[in-house]
């Protein structure tokens, strides 16, 4: 490794126990740091009948780790002037610490405890057990997660990592116990399969020496791999469901995707800015909100990730209008997988794209979130300083077929939710 | 014994304030300009002391919805211009609507600076805001509005507040009533647009990457020309004094109870802000203009915070915090909670008061004390990382106050003791004036 000093190129490492460590110079004025340890912990890892595990687990290892509880943690970080974050989803669970650069080896130091040693204490397990159950049945009574939720249990089989939102069902999150989050953790925050993100004015030399020491326990060994089953559903479906009371109605239209790996994936990326994901520019915002004045919110989104993929068309609207924006968004998806994509409207795309990098070297967080893509998904050390190449490179007749496979109408399901009886 | 090593406190800025050059133009615009050099962004923000302090009942939700018209068309930039100028380069943008204030902002990669000073001073006074875009932008207002009110929170909120206000305009929420939703004209809505927004009553703030020199130059060239206008607005009829409490229940979909209670707290400008700081920092563990983390907002749950060991560890709250927001006038000082499965309302009323009188009697611990001033300076020690967060927080403080309240409320908040906390809570909590809005859900829980 040596000492680059472009945000936009990272280099790859061989940390402990078989964890690969990757290293991302700081945006040029940052004074800050950010490190990420990323397990194979996600939900889709949670045993059977034990929903749920996951995301607790992941909860726990902010609520006090190694010799300090739940309180004293967060009065070292207060002192350290850091902060200490998890994030699950469905393939892992990310450990993020963040702070002054000047505090880094502290820090780190409050990392690996979260990750190494964390207390998991009862009363903390009660209490995030309690959270979660509450926010899960307040996401079912809400009609925007509640429309994602059906979403992708109409696109996925049981069994589908996609196919939950990962916070299990009451049953299942109040039978679990202390010992089955020891144990989740003890199998899944291991070296191999793991990753070490920081993104650091560290030299690479300090850094690997670093955490060689700080996670020298880490565990020696694989995470239990898991099968995923197919995601292709036979039919195309339509779900609705009145929560009366409401005031908006959520609009899905969506369906399973490709992987991030597909080589198709830049020019379905492309596809998806031009429908919705650029947001003030796409056409669906153009035409629900900016032309037709039907919806606050409308953008699309494509998930591409190690085990799969979903796109999802989406719009929220008044009961009075919702029926109007669900043919909008069928149409639009149709189009743009149907019918090439003028030269213009997919340069001035593209070159927004390609610009809004600069935005993310802004602060040390969001150049962090650069290189978290790159450490996931195995990409070249280099992917960042050669994705507007990359970019520049597709044909509107490549993005447009891309489409077709990425955005599969012909099996997509729509989903309303929200109070469809005022309509 | 072992003795271990002390962490220092953090008690300097690691991210320094930027040194900040500041003119005014001849017709009323102030400017403030932090460069940056290494900065690969630059970023422009316009803040009118404009918001929803200034509509009367029938305009309600004027100020926010010119916000929107401000992206709908000018004479250089037609409809859907603005959002492609800046987006086709990489940049982003938006704009946000507050009581006292409306912001709008641009970051764009450094090169590209004048596309949103070119904007800026396009629409600060010449904003079309034609009768048809008015009109088509009345349902996407109200889809905000109604995306809004699925949420318990944001209607108990608005009627804490209707509660709270009989005269004074902080009555209604800056997204306005429905009924003026539906009935403002685009005639009024022009109206108000021409006598408020105006160099007089704008702030421009540029930070990032730009050259002092060159970008002053330019801002001259740009914003000059631009006649002084802007109404006064400064909001002449206080709120009297309440007096008993006043209590409102609702109800509607949901899955468990939540209340929120409010006292009447000062306007930022008041010798009593600090420690009012501090009694929002000692129970809900955060204060607002210093809180800690990457992002711009508040961060989650403080374990120490006395609302959450008091509430959430007990099994009473799932969620408690307490909030108190700068307001140019005096406002409120709230506690929110979120009652655990199986706790009545009453029983969680019954609890904050607890903590409440608990701080009242006691005042704060020495070592709550050196807690909340750590997480404080904490809060201002990494403010100012990138453009962006340099443009809110300099426009911020000066839209509200001056450019130079922030370091002289950071040294106050320092200075502030726990006698001083403890009076300030007897102050706030004890006068009889509170308000206290309870939500109950009607429906059984969905099926999970």
């Amino acid at each position: 490794m040596s000492n680059r000093t472009d945000p936009l190129r990272v280099e790859y490492a061989e940390g402990p126990a078989g964890m690969r460590i990757v290293r991302q110079p700081p945006p040029p004025s940052a004074a800050t740091f950010s490190a990420t340890y990323v397990g194979p912990a996600g939900w889709a890892y949670d045993p059977a009948g034990a929903g749920g595990t996951a995301r607790l687990t992941g909860q726990l290892l902010t609520s006090g780790a190694g010799r300090r509880n739940r309180i004293e943690l967060a009065r070292y970080l207060d002192r350290a002037g850091g902060t200490l974050s998890t994030q699950c989803d469905p393939e892992s669970t990310d450990v993020t610490v963040w702070g002054p650069a000047d505090q880094t080896e502290r820090l780190l130091g409050v990392l690996a405890d979260a990750v190494l040693r964390p207390r998991f204490e009862v009363a903390d397990l009660d209490r995030v057990r309690r959270q979660l159950i509450e926010r899960q049945l307040r996401e079912l009574a809400q009609p925007g997660a509640r429309a994602d939720r059906e979403l992708f249990r109409s696109i996925f089989p049981a069994g589908h990592p996609y196919h939950t939102t990962g916070g299990g069902d009451r049953r299942s999150v109040t039978r679990l116990r202390r010992g089955d989050l020891v144990r989740f953790h003890a199998r899944h925050f291991v070296g191999d399969g793991g990753l070490f993100v920081a993104t650091t004015p560290m030299s690479s030399r300090s850094l690997v020496a670093a955490v060689h020491r700080m996670f020298a326990d880490l565990p020696d060994r694989r995470a239990p791999s898991v099968a995923v089953p197919s995601a292709s559903p036979s039919t195309k479906r339509e779900v609705s469901l009145d929560l009366p009371g409401r005031t908006q109605v959520e609009v899905r239209f969506g369906g399973a995707s490709i992987p991030r790996a597909d080589p198709g994936y830049a020019a379905s990326y492309l596809a998806n800015e031009v429908l919705g994901g650029a947001t003030l520019l796409s056409r669906l915002f153009t035409r629900v909100r900016s032309k037709g004045g039907l919806a606050y919110h409308a953008s699309s989104h494509l998930e591409a990730m190690r085990f799969g993929g979903y796109w999802v068309a989406q719009a929220g609207a008044g009961a009075d209008r919702w029926k109007k924006v669900v043919p909008m968004l069928r149409q639009e998806v149709r189009r743009i997988s149907e019918s090439p994509i003028p030269s213009t409207e997919l340069d001035l795309i593209r070159e927004s794209r390609i610009g809004e990098i600069a935005l993310a070297l802004e602060s040390t967080s969001d150049a962090h979130e650069l290189a978290l893509d790159v450490a996931y998904h195995g990409l070249p050390e280099d992917h960042w300083v050669t994705w507007p190449a990359s970019l520049r490179s597709l044909s509107p007749t490549e993005v447009r077929r891309a489409a077709e496979r990425a955005f599969d109408v012909r099996h997509a399901t729509t989903v309303v939710v929200g109070p469809l009886g005022r309509g | 014994m072992r003795v271990r090593a002390a962490l220092p406190e953090m008690a300097r800025r690691v991210v320094p304030r930027p040194k900040v050059d500041s003119f005014r133009l001849a017709n009323g615009l102030r400017v403030l300009l932090a460069p940056n050099p290494e900065s690969p962004t630059a970023s422009v923000w316009v803040w009118y002391r404009v918001g929803s302090k200034n509509e009367h009942p029938g305009i309600t939700g004027a100020s926010h919805w010119v916000e929107h018209m401000l992206f709908e068309g000018s004479p250089r930039y037609p409809k859907g211009a603005i959002d492609r100028a800046v987006v086709q380069v990489g940049g982003e943008l938006n704009a946000f609507t507050d009581t006292d204030f409306t912001a709008y902002f641009s970051t764009v990669p450094r090169d590209h600076l004048s596309i949103p000073l070119d904007i800026e001073s396009d629409r600060m006074t010449r904003a079309l805001l034609t009768d048809r875009e008015v009109e088509r932008e009345r349902t996407v207002i109200h889809s905000e509005r109604e995306g809004n009110e699925n949420w318990p929170e944001f209607r108990v909120e608005e009627e804490v507040y209707q509660l709270a206000f009989r005269i004074h305009p902080y009555r209604w929420d800056a997204l306005g009533r429905r009924e003026d939703i539906e009935r403002l004209t685009p005639e009024e809505l022009r109206s108000y647009y021409h006598k408020f927004y105006g160099t007089r009553n704008a702030l421009l703030v540029i930070s990032g990457g730009f050259d002092l020199r060159n970008t002053a130059a330019e801002v001259r060239r740009r914003f000059s020309s631009l006649p002084a206008t802007g109404a006064d607005v400064a909001v002449d009829h206080p709120e009297p004094a309440a007096h008993g409490e006043r209590r409102g229940e609702l109800s509607g979909p949901g899955t468990t109870p939540y209340l929120q209670m409010a006292w009447r707290s000062p306007a930022l400008d008041d010798p009593l802000t600090p420690a009012t700081m501090l009694v929002d920092t000692i129970l809900g563990g955060e204060t607002r203009l210093f809180s800690a983390g990457p992002g711009w907002g508040r961060a989650g749950e403080h374990p120490s915070a006395r609302l959450c060991r008091a509430l959430v560890e007990t099994g009473l709250a799932v969620r408690a915090t307490s909030e108190w927001r700068p307001r140019v006038y005096p406002g409120l000082f709230t506690i929110q909670a979120q009652a655990a499965r199986g706790v009545t309302l009453d029983r969680l009323e019954s609890a904050i008061e607890v903590v409440v009188e608990r701080l009242c009697r006691s005042g704060p611990t020495a070592q709550e004390m050196r807690d909340a001033q750590t997480r404080i300076r904490r809060g201002a020690a990494l403010a100012y990382e990138g453009a962006s967060r340099t443009g809110f927080r300099l426009g911020y403080f000066a839209v509200l106050h001056s450019s130079s309240f922030e370091d002289q409320l950071f040294q106050q908040l320092l200075a502030v003791r726990p006698r001083e906390v403890r009076d300030r809570a007897r102050q706030l909590f004890g006068s009889e004036t509170r308000v206290v809005v309870r939500y109950e859900p009607t429906g059984g829980a969905p099926d999970e």
